[in-house]
């Protein structure tokens, strides 16, 4: 069967699967993604998909948190604040956006409503900032909005640190382009200055370029390099040796000499551009420390932002909504549907429906009945359900996640760190070889300034250009060339950690399964009429199963009559009830049927959903996570280059034992917690295991977190989506095949490049020592090697299959 | 020629450090606080942006002006 892509959100599947509008030739995977084409379309938002281009986004999400909370006086205590002019303003996480079609959507819906003053969506942290006027109108219908075009949002607090986070961002961005900007003029310059050296040039035209590049290096010194001055300051108090006091010294060292040039106090060339280069190659680097801390805290802001803000407790009989941090243990405590548990505890009253799946990963709403426990930040799922807090805020499993992240996210720049001794080692080497070099040649009876000339030539032979250059233009072009392929590579440091790889460790459900049930088996044959009711009954939910069943019915079947069933009620995790024409209909599992008294013999491994009509079993289903296609396919390649796999799940150790032999993996881990999973990794860690984690929902953060590289499929939750190092957009194991290939090819070029530029370092710095070479000659080659690791780089690429 | 050479230098620094001035002014009002969305804008943004644009800022004005009409109507009740 054919495959055509939904005309809302351009995922292709099956024709035969797929809602179909003859008339227009429009085809949608869900009901979601139809109300939400169509609304845009009546709205005339349409050219929301013009910009969307050729891209793909993930269907409307919906949600079962009610808006209500919006409005409740502690909410708005805590998350809105009033504007000078008397408007109000949240600051929010917009959940769902993938693209900059997506972004515009939300806030040009934002800004066509009534009331609202300011909405502008960050596209690269999915913050938002709202205004709007709660007179026109409420928080609670601004956030319906969002909703019914398929996105959602949450509230979150600035905080201290992502407001100091941002400030510094700024500040070193300011501070970097004023250096690029410079240090391009200054290149300009020297093509005159460089043809001019070997084709002759006026000495006073030669006098003008120095001037020229004087005003463009000391804004590049004395202001960009201003946080190089402050480091050494603070590294020279506490009497450390930091590669801040290198660069300042090198860099300071250069322009006095290129200043006495430019004063005619002595005789030469200037080196106004080394001084910028130096500086501007430094300082890029740590702007990009700086925007990795700033990702840490917008990682924490999307965890906290799915913190419940409050819960409600029976006290003596009566309800009373506290803060979290006032629930004690013994508390009784009330979640109503959609809610969230805000602390662990047992359940009293008669069982319920919650979704664990930021616990255990799995997709399927699990039962609880009597005394069964219940963690903090599930999903209440079914009726209203009263249960015991067995532990208080701080020490459930929700905020003990939480704080574990924030943990390993503040000490997780370890790779950054190597990196960083390495070149204060080089650098510290270079600099005392310059003044070796000073010392050397003014006792051998060189004069001041040759012996000076000579000490520059070291500096300027050994600026770190092609070693700066070596890794980074390498992992660009790596990282280009998987991106073309569908992999987002967030920093180019993981690219050596995924090279080094020695243990893959995967989660189940959303990694090698699809995460979605579908139907396995069927006992029988359906006739047409019950066809009708059973579809019309699985319609009526949208439990995981009941949403499978109906998605294989109309899969299977064409023409399925149109019924109209009444009293449609759910019996409390264990299926729906409904009558029509006075007969009862049940469709769910077997303990309903068993309620009812209808026996059942059929017994599976695989989830069962029985349909029942007039206390007869019409029809069974067995369903199951499908597992990908290209799972056996990935499993070979990572045997083959000597990889070891490790499959880890929340899900039960049959399901797992099964999973795991379908597809060809020794060693699996079940029924883990979100912190046994990180435990794994780090068990793995302490045997010097350098461990890849593949996953995808809230369970997995810590767990990829504490991993060396963290792999997360694109249909992942967002804080997933955050944390992940690398981000594979098509959800295909494919690419995970595809991400290790491209991280070992261009690992390949680095380690090329480092040689190639430690060799030159290596022939050059000699010469330079002996007096062989003059500064300018030495800032020529400097150049020719960063072309020789530029052009090596180039092949990465090449060898694309 | 070297006066000239003056002259077209002191243009090309004052160029471009005006230049300059109008980045570092952009990045202080926040412009390229989301790297994302400024690419974005200048592959996708359309006259159509311009003027829905244009129709915020009157909208933002025209709720500032009725916000401290009822204001001052508020203060006169009291």
């Amino acid at each position: 069967m054919a495959k055509v892509p939904c005309s809302h959100c351009r995922l292709e599947f099956d024709e035969s699967i797929m809602i179909q509008e003859k008339n227009n030739d429009l085809y949608f995977c869900c009901n979601g993604c139809q109300g939400v084409y169509h609304l845009l379309k009546s709205e005339n938002l349409d050219s929301f998909y013009e910009k969307l281009g050729n891209r793909v986004i993930a269907p409307p999400l919906t949600s079962t948190n009610p808006t209500q909370s919006f409005e409740l006086e502690s909410f708005r205590q805590r998350y809105v604040k009033t504007t000078k002019e008397g408007f109000s303003s949240i600051d929010l996480i917009i959940e769902g956006i993938h693209c900059a079609a997506c972004v515009w959507l939300n806030e040009k819906v934002l800004a066509d409503s009534d009331g609202v003053l300011e909405a502008s969506i960050n596209f690269t942290n999915n913050k938002a900032k709202v205004i709007w006027d709660d007179e026109v109108i409420s928080l609670a219908q601004i956030i319906d909005k969002i909703r019914s075009i398929g996105y959602n949002a949450y509230p979150y607090q600035r905080g201290s640190e992502d407001v100091k986070a941002t400030k510094t961002r700024q500040d070193y961005f300011l501070r970097m382009s004023v250096a690029i900007f410079a240090s391009m003029n200054i290149m300009m310059i020297d093509v005159a200055k460089y043809a001019g050296f070997f084709s002759g040039i006026k000495s006073e035209t030669l006098e003008l370029i120095h001037i020229a590049e004087f005003i463009f290096a000391t804004p590049v010194l004395f202001y960009s390099g201003w946080i190089f001055f402050r480091g050494a300051y603070y590294g020279v108090k506490n009497r450390i040796v930091t590669m801040d006091l290198l660069v300042s010294f090198g860099a300071t060292l250069t322009y006095i000499y290129s200043l006495a040039i430019l004063f005619k106090l002595i005789n030469g060339h200037s080196y106004f551009d080394s001084v910028a280069m130096i500086i501007t190659f430094v300082l890029v680097g740590k702007f990009l420390e700086v925007l990795g801390k700033k990702n840490a805290v917008d990682t924490m802001d999307k965890m906290k932002s799915q913190i419940p803000l409050e819960a409600t407790i029976i006290e003596d009989g009566a309800k009373k909504v506290v803060g979290l941090d006032e629930i004690k243990e013994g508390d009784i405590l009330e979640v109503k549907y959609g809610e969230k548990a805000s602390v662990d505890g047992e359940i009293i009253t008669l069982g319920g429906l919650f979704d664990e799946s930021s616990i255990t990963g799995e997709s399927h709403v699990v039962s609880k009945n009597l005394n069964d426990k219940i963690y903090s930040g599930t999903i209440n799922m079914g009726d209203v359900i009263r249960y015991r807090a067995t532990k208080d805020y701080a020490n459930s499993t929700l905020s003990t996640i939480v704080t574990l992240l924030e943990d390993s996210l503040a000490s997780k720049p370890k790779i950054e760190e190597k990196a960083n001794n390495i070149s204060k080692y080089f650098s510290l080497t270079i600099l005392l070889l310059a003044i070796a070099t000073f010392i050397g040649w003014y006792l051998y009876g060189a004069t001041f300034e040759d012996s000076l000339i000579n000490a520059i030539s070291v500096i300027v032979i050994a600026c770190p250009c092609a070693l700066a250059l070596a890794t980074p233009i390498a992992s660009l072009i790596g990282i280009s060339w998987a991106s073309k392929r569908g992999l987002l590579f967030k920093e180019a440091k993981f690219i050596e950690s995924f090279a080094k790889t020695s243990v893959v460790v995967l989660d189940k459900t959303g990694t090698i399964t699809e995460g979605k049930l579908s139907v396995k088996s069927v006992s029988n044959t359906i006739d047409s009429e019950m066809l009708g009711k059973l579809y019309a009954l699985t319609s009526s939910s949208t439990h995981p199963i009941s949403v499978a069943i109906k998605r294989y019915l109309e899969a299977t079947y064409h023409d399925i009559p149109n019924i109209e069933l009444e009293n449609i009620a759910q019996v409390e995790a264990k299926g729906l009830k409904a009558n029509w024409k006075n007969q009862i209909l049940l469709g769910g599992n077997s303990s309903l049927l068993k309620d009812f008294g209808i026996n059942v013999s059929f017994e599976s491994h695989y989830s069962l959903y029985h349909f029942a009509s007039e206390g007869k079993v019409i029809v069974s289903f067995e369903l199951d996570d499908t597992i990908k296609n290209d799972a056996l396919a990935m499993i070979a390649y990572f045997k083959k280059i000597g990889v070891r796999v490790i499959m880890a799940s929340g899900d039960n150790t049959n399901v797992v034992s099964r999973v795991a032999s379908s597809v060809g993996i020794e060693e699996f881990k079940s029924q883990l917690s979100p912190i046994d999973k990180a435990n794994l990794i780090d068990t793995l860690k302490a045997e010097g295991e350098m461990v890849v984690m593949v996953g995808d929902g809230i369970n997995d953060v810590l767990a990829l977190s504490k991993a060396d590289v963290a792999i997360v499929m694109g249909s992942g939750a967002d804080v997933a989506l955050a944390i992940g190092d690398v981000v594979i957009l098509d959800n295909s194991l494919d690419g995970l095949q595809k991400s290790f290939y491209i991280s070992k090819r261009t690992y390949k070029f680095i380690k090329q490049n480092l040689a190639l530029s430690l060799l030159y370092n290596l022939i050059t710095i000699p010469f330079a020592i002996m007096g062989f070479v003059i500064p300018l000659v030495a800032a020529l080659s400097m150049s020719l090697s960063s072309l020789m690791v530029v052009g090596n780089s180039m092949r990465i690429g090449k060898n694309d299959e | 020629m070297n006066n000239v050479l003056i002259l077209e230098l002191f243009v090309g620094i004052l160029v471009s450090f005006s230049l300059l001035g109008i980045l570092i002014w952009a990045i202080k009002s926040g412009q390229f606080e989301d790297n994302k969305k400024a690419m974005d804008g200048l592959l996708f943004d359309s006259t159509e942006d311009l003027q829905n644009a244009v129709r915020l800022e009157e909208k933002r004005k025209k709720m500032k002006e009725a916000k401290e009409a009822s204001k001052e109507e508020q203060s006169k009740e009291i």
